[in-house]
């Protein structure tokens, strides 16, 4: 029994290790820019305070800062799940989240595209 | 002044991105993969280049892209993850047996 599970730790070890830092830095990069292109609350905050008279750089170097410091929390969160709870669990329950808010924009994309 | 600014974009933002999708995305591929650098530097440039985007493009890239075809976009790359993810799991589930 103990033999089996950490074989299986293992294999799951190895084929995180085959995914280079590259890749996951590549597959980051697309998917938070892309859902955050599609995401408009941000925007609008930096709309909101660019009318408030404020110079946009500023505004920037703010909404910058908030964004990293979200992300790096992010990053902290998924760390400590990753070591706290049972691991297979957490990925059924991740791919669930990420199914559901897959077809719910992909639902809203639609209904706006028909709109139009 | 500029100081108070910097403050109030920083708080405003921080709260409207804290729980939002965009982070729950970070959570997910941070606890799904082992390389948290990787996924912090990657999702911070992603969020920074976005912001320039935003506000370059006058506060909304929805002037340039069609908002329906971006919401299609991240709804089918999303849809992307959720499968991996899926598959993985059964993939560690049938290690077990």
């Amino acid at each position: 029994m103990g033999q089996i599970n950490s074989k299986s730790k293992k294999n799951t070890s190895d084929s995180n290790d085959s995914t280079t830092f590259l890749g996951i830095l590549i597959t980051s990069f697309s998917t938070i820019f892309l859902a955050e292109l599609g995401d408009k609350t941000q925007l609008a905050t930096l709309m909101l305070s660019a009318q408030s008279g404020g110079r946009p750089l500023i505004i920037f170097t703010g909404a910058s800062l908030a964004l990293i410091t979200t992300s790096l929390l992010g990053v902290l969160i998924g760390q400590w799940i990753a070591d706290n709870l049972p691991r297979q669990k957490f990925t059924v329950i991740t791919g669930i989240i990420m199914l559901s808010l897959g077809s719910y924009l992909v639902t809203q994309g639609f209904i706006e595209f028909i709109k139009n | 002044m500029l100081l108070t600014l910097l403050f109030t974009t920083f708080v405003t933002v921080f709260l409207a991105e804290m729980g939002d999708k965009t982070q729950l995305t970070t959570i997910t591929l941070s606890s799904t993969t082992n390389k948290p650098l990787a996924v912090f530097i990657g999702s911070s440039i992603a969020l920074i280049l976005a912001t320039l985007l935003g506000a370059l493009a006058g506060g909304s890239i929805a002037n340039l892209i069609p908002e329906f075809m971006l919401k299609l976009l991240s709804g089918i790359v999303f849809l992307i993850i959720g499968i991996n993810l899926m598959a993985k799991s059964r993939d560690e589930n049938s290690s077990h047996n």
